[in-house]
């Protein structure tokens, strides 16, 4: 494929006057994976969400213990069978659905915001600032999680402030995980945002609007945002699964998701003993963080070529 | 440049010394200590065995006294014993730190050399066959739990093959061939699962600087794939993909935990999630503040290479 | 003539060679914890007992069928056949001196004999404030020791209880250590031959001695020259560590490691799942130990101080299916702190069968009413609400956590799970009392352990007394207090048996605590191998690792 043939194809197709979201969104449409994917996802959140709807449709609770009818096959009465304790697979599945994409999802978004603003910051001021805060994220990826994480288990949340309905709640390990995972996660961002920032800040058009006296926080947030925006996309998305395997890792420590709530994470670690005589409890989550994995990075994929002003269609 | 780089090392230094007493603090603030954990484990303890025990060990002073009794006792050079393996810190790291370096060298520069030619391809080709193809392969490295990818390796090469060992450390009379099995699947294990990961970034970084108006330039003129990619997008693709090696080497020296503890292979990463969980201060602060400085001297290097790749970057 | 002597002798050399190297066995023992340190007085692992048993034997020992038999002594000292006399003290309380030989062949791997000088040194180092030994307690014990001869002493014990002849302690080689000791005390558990220098022959008067130490990794040990028991069958064994279960299965299976030690190795579910698998090519031993499963409740909680509700909560549990299911059935359901492996143990103490509607009648008595969320409120609106905590990450654990919540969800009562990092759980919750409902673990102990600790008042841990004492449930009954000191000082086995029984009684009543099972320990063997008899207590099979023999394969 010649450049001659690229510049032909862009000049046979005219397009009509959009605005600019629409000119992002007709653009994303036609990358067709990552509309599958978009798809994809909120088919699995939909259903995740429904799952309250799907219990009361079995007429089965999903969090029952039922020592008779452990490790079953799939039935009428249990869709995909039943895990180790006798509970509903396809249930689990779903409620572990909610879990683990809220937390990958949440932890994602967090550390990009908090890393992209500190690698901003970092690359477009430079000097002593860039200094001080590359140092910071320095020291914060040498942080050792695993004992940030058990003192954090030990904390008596109460004695914080928290209302005690959060405390005592099962969900307390969620937010407990998506706020250690933000909090430390936000550097391999806010490395790449300042990498890009320095790569961008030196052309020509910043330059220019520095010399036409744009403020910085303009500079910073209309000209060099969106350029750096796609390392960070790629960053995230893959961060995502990470995430969610990451949260599998933390149950294998027993520093993760507590049971009785299910997350395919540590659906996964429990699933690891049983290898031989149950493999589906483990096929299932795998598949469906599998799934997940793909959707996200071919969504920031298409994401990637939306944004940017000069994608080229093949 | 010197100066920049002498003031760069400089700080280092400083982040060095407060890591080593924001760690000391982290793992002084873990509640319940070894005593405890001896205590409920031997029937026949006693409650003043506890104290004596801790006394004896120094758990009863507050924490800033016992981490300026560390520093002062490490700036002469005295790293310590570990209470784990009752024998002195280097003397556990040493032979550990060689191991690491086998493993996670090997794996990264196998996974480098695996994710350049997939990344540069796939974004040559966007949105064909081949890159869903090398797409999916890379998500399909990075879903995998790496505590499953190992078990399912060990189950299919060791116990179904038996072409290589399970695991474990290789006998002390092996020669080079023999250790060297010992690597193979730990090492197939970590390039599995990170490979993917760089093939996604390199892949990105490509795309992007292929739409550059310089290769349009370039396209324009007529030159061909292969001069345009290795001539120019290459190099300025690389600024993130430095940025993200240097980050996985960072981690080098803190090793691939799971991995190790599957296997069964003695590397700095299980023995300083050991020496945490242990509550073993003078070993685990050491791993620590090593893993620490490569990090540190990994982004230095990256922050110099950013200089090369881009003459346009300065620092100011 | 001579080219046929020569061929004769070259047969008869090689035949002899032969047969020797048909004896030539080699034994790769899978464990799942590397000992931190190898000398038998410093931290208590039973990853260095079970090693430490090859290579030396404690002066007495429980065996098989629980009783106490001597292993470094001759023979047992008794009041009856006056190797133990008791004596008045100074302070006026009642003291006993036994008195001890040691074994005469026993004898260090360098030429050494196993003497007096020994235990002298043994004592004198553990009663220093500095040397870091875990039974302080046990040294501080004996007042004096009389040296009557190099194998012969008589130990002045400052109490007179029932196991005043049993002395489950390894001796240090004082000809190796007492140098090392002395030159500065406080670094001596960093210096001690056992781990700068573990190799040294003189370590060791067992059946083996440590040839080979790859830290973290493995132990090799191989038969050692001064042993004067029966020779052992293996010419050279192998711990090797694998911390990661799945992995200790996937090595067997590669033939990487021969069996796998029940002490230190698979839980019982894996076990169980892989006998259905591999059973046919393994011998499985499944042997319930003295590691008792409970659920220790806060006394102080009003909800528990009930005993009717603390009765209520074990008929609603179904221990037998728990069991069952989960485990196979091999690990029996508990009635209470007393094994029914040990010989006090009475079979004629109420139990608790799973009855729901007993629980139902006794929760309705105690003024509990199901509300209509299906959750029991008493009078004042107060749900019955208590917090399950258990260690995370054990996966066994927090299955049984699940198991109890629903089964007590089906009599009304609401579980909270909340599991905690087993240093978060034993370091903070369970030792400073902040659990407010149950809590899941389990005790070690020992045969015919009496409970002072766990059971007696003066044993709750508060912020007063620094935290001592492991009566976690705040346990306050007088009637336990005075069976305890009296069984402790109690010399006739009949009457002491009395009293044990009417402990279990109180015990099973009052049921300060919810039994729950004994943990088995599943042994997985090679088919060759025989002569593997686990004990049911912390005595670890290597203490007999000379029985065991290797059948030709």
């Amino acid at each position: 494929m010649t450049g001659e043939r690229r510049f032909e194809r862009i000049a046979i197709v005219a397009e009509p006057a959009r605005t600019l979201r629409g000119l992002l969104w007709h653009r994303f449409l036609e990358h067709r994976v990552a509309v599958g994917s978009l798809v994809a996802l909120v088919a699995f959140v939909l259903l995740a969400l429904a799952a309250p709807l799907v219990e009361t449709a079995l007429g089965l609770d999903a969090t029952r213990v039922d020592l008779l009818a452990v490790k079953l096959p799939p039935s009428a009465a249990h869709p995909l069978g039943t895990d180790e304790l006798g509970r509903d697979l396809l249930l689990r599945l779903l409620y572990g659905g909610q879990i683990s994409l809220m937390v990958g999802l949440a932890a994602a978004l967090g550390a990009a915001v908090i890393g992209t603003a500190v690698g901003l910051l970092a690359g477009y001021y430079g000097g002593a600032w860039d200094a001080l805060l590359m140092r910071l994220t320095d020291g914060v990826i040498a942080l050792p999680i695993l004992p940030l994480l058990i003192v954090l288990a030990a904390i008596d949340l109460s004695k914080l402030g928290l209302p005690d309905s959060l405390v005592t709640s099962e969900n307390a390990s969620l937010y407990r995980i998506i706020g250690l995972i933000a909090l430390v996660g936000w550097t391999t961002v806010a490395r790449l945002v300042r990498g890009a920032t320095l790569a961008t800040k030196a052309r020509e058009f910043v330059r220019a609007a520095e010399a036409l006296g744009a403020s910085h926080t303009r500079i910073m947030l209309v000209h060099i945002l969106p350029n750096v925006v796609s390392p960070v996309i790629v960053a995230t998305t893959l961060s995502i699964g990470n995430i969610i395997l990451l949260e599998s890792v933390l149950s294998f420590l027993g520093l993760g998701i507590q049971p009785p709530v299910p997350s395919w994470g540590n659906m996964l670690t429990n699933a690891q003993e049983l290898i031989w005589e149950a493999p589906v409890l483990a096929v299932y989550p795998g598949l469906l963080i599998f799934v997940t994995v793909i959707a996200f990075n071919f969504l920031g994929d298409g994401l990637q070529d939306a944004l940017d002003p000069r994608a080229i269609k093949a | 440049m010197i100066r920049y780089i002498t003031q760069r090392l400089a700080e280092s230094l400083i982040v060095l010394f407060v890591m080593s007493f924001v760690i000391y603090a982290l793992i002084g603030l873990m509640p319940g200590d070894p005593v405890d954990l001896m205590i409920n484990a031997n029937p026949r303890a006693t409650a003043e065995d506890a104290a004596r025990l801790r006394a004896l060990y120094g758990l009863d002073r507050p924490i800033g006294e016992r981490y300026l009794a560390w520093l002062g006792a490490a700036l002469q050079g005295d790293l310590g014993y570990s209470r784990l393996h009752s024998r002195p810190v280097l003397e556990v790291l040493w032979p550990r730190l060689g191991n690491t370096a086998a493993l996670m060298g090997i794996s990264f520069i196998l996974a480098i050399a695996l994710a350049l030619p997939f990344g540069i391809v796939a974004a040559l080709r966007p949105r064909t066959t081949t890159d869903t193809s090398i797409n999916l392969i890379a998500f399909a490295g990075i879903s995998i739990p790496p505590f499953w990818l190992a078990i399912l390796l060990i189950i299919l090469f060791a116990v179904v093959l038996g072409w290589l060992p399970a695991g474990g450390m290789p006998p002390s009379n092996a020669g080079f061939g023999v250790s060297a099995t010992y690597l193979v699947l730990p090492v197939a294990t970590l390039t599995i699962v990170t490979v993917g990961g760089i093939v996604r970034f390199i892949r990105a970084a490509m795309i992007e600087a292929l739409r550059q108006d310089y290769v349009r330039t370039a396209w324009a003129k007529g030159l061909g794939e292969r001069q345009v990619v290795l001539g120019h997008v290459l190099r300025n693709a690389m600024i993130p993909v430095v940025t993200i090696l240097a980050l996985n080497f960072g981690a080098l020296f803190s090793g691939a935990l799971i991995t190790e503890t599957m296997f069964g292979y003695l590397g700095m990463g299980k023995t300083i999630y050991d020496a945490i969980l242990g509550n073993d201060f003078n070993l685990a602060l050491v791993g620590l503040l090593l893993a620490t400085a490569t990090t540190l001297l990994a982004n230095l290097a990256a922050d110099l290479c950013y200089t090369w790749l881009d003459p346009r970057i300065t620092y100011r | 003539m001579r080219a046929r002597l020569t061929t004769l002798l070259c047969a008869v050399i090689l035949s002899l060679s032969t047969a020797t190297m048909a004896r030539a066995a080699e034994l790769k023992i899978g464990l799942s914890q590397f000992p931190s340190t190898l000398n038998p007085q410093i931290d208590s692992m039973l990853a260095k007992s079970y090693v430490l048993a090859m290579t030396q034997r404690p002066i007495t020992a429980y065996d098989q069928d629980w009783n106490l038999i001597c292993m470094l002594c001759v023979e047992l000292p008794t009041l009856e056949n006056g190797q133990a006399k008791l004596e008045t003290l100074p302070d006026g309380r009642q003291g006993i001196a036994v008195t001890y030989r040691l074994q005469p062949d026993a004898t260090w791997g360098d030429g050494t004999p196993v003497t007096s000088a020994d235990m002298v040194f043994t004592w004198e180092a553990g009663l220093h404030p500095k040397s870091g030994f875990t039974n302080f307690e046990t040294f501080r014990r004996i007042l004096a020791i009389d040296v009557i001869d190099d194998k012969t002493f008589t130990l002045h014990n400052d109490r007179v209880t029932f196991d005043y002849n049993s002395l489950q302690l390894d001796l240090l080689p004082a000809h190796v250590e007492r140098p090392i000791f002395e030159t500065d005390p406080a670094a001596y558990r960093n210096r001690t031959a056992y781990d700068r220098d573990p190799t040294n022959p003189a370590l060791a008067f067992g059946p083996y001695r440590i040839v080979e130490v790859v830290s973290g990794s493995r132990i090799v040990l191989e038969p050692n020259s001064t042993w004067s028991g029966p020779a052992p069958a293996f010419d050279r064994i192998t711990v090797q560590v694998i911390e990661n279960t799945a992995a200790l299965e996937a090595n067997l299976l590669s033939g990487a490691i021969d069996m796998i030690a029940g002490e230190l190795g698979l839980t019982i579910d894996q076990a169980l799942a892989f006998e259905k698998r591999q059973g046919g090519r393994y011998t499985f031993i499944y042997k319930p130990g003295l590691i008792y499963e409970h659920l220790d409740l806060n006394l102080d909680n009003p909800i528990l101080a009930d005993r009717r509700v603390r009765r209520a909560l074990v008929y609603a549990l179904d221990r037998e299916a728990l069991n069952n299911t989960l485990f196979g059935g091999k690990q029996p359901v508990a009635r209470s702190s007393v094994s029914p492996l040990d010989w006090i143990y009475d079979p004629n103490v109420p139990t608790y069968p799973f009855a729901p509607d007993r629980a139902d009648a006794l929760l309705k008595e105690a003024g509990w009413i199901p509300g209509s969320d299906g959750i029991r409120q008493n009078a004042a609106g107060e749900r019955l609400t208590i917090e399950l905590m258990t260690t995370a990450g054990n996966r066994t654990r927090e299955l049984v956590a699940q198991v109890l919540q629903s089964q007590w969800r089906e009599l009304g009562i609401d579980a909270r799970i909340r599991n905690e990092p087993a240093r978060v759980f034993f370091g903070e919750t369970v030792s400073k009392r902040k659990f407010t409902g149950a809590a899941m673990f389990a005790w070690l102990s020992s045969p015919e352990n009496v409970p002072r600790t766990t059971l007696y008042s003066d044993q709750i841990p508060t912020a007063e007394n620094n935290w001592a004492g492991q009566n976690y449930t705040g346990f306050k009954n007088a009637e336990m207090d005075s069976l305890i000191d009296a069984i402790e000082i109690e010399l006739d086995r009949d009457k002491r048996k009395a009293l044990w029984s009417r402990l279990q009684r109180l015990y099973a009543e009052e049921l300060p605590v919810i039994p729950l099972y004994w943990r088995a320990e599943a042994y997985v063997l090679p088919k060759w191998l025989k002569g593997v008899r686990p004990t049911g207590h912390q005595g670890t099979t290597t203490l007999w690792v000379e029985e065991w023999q290797a059948e030709a394969h």
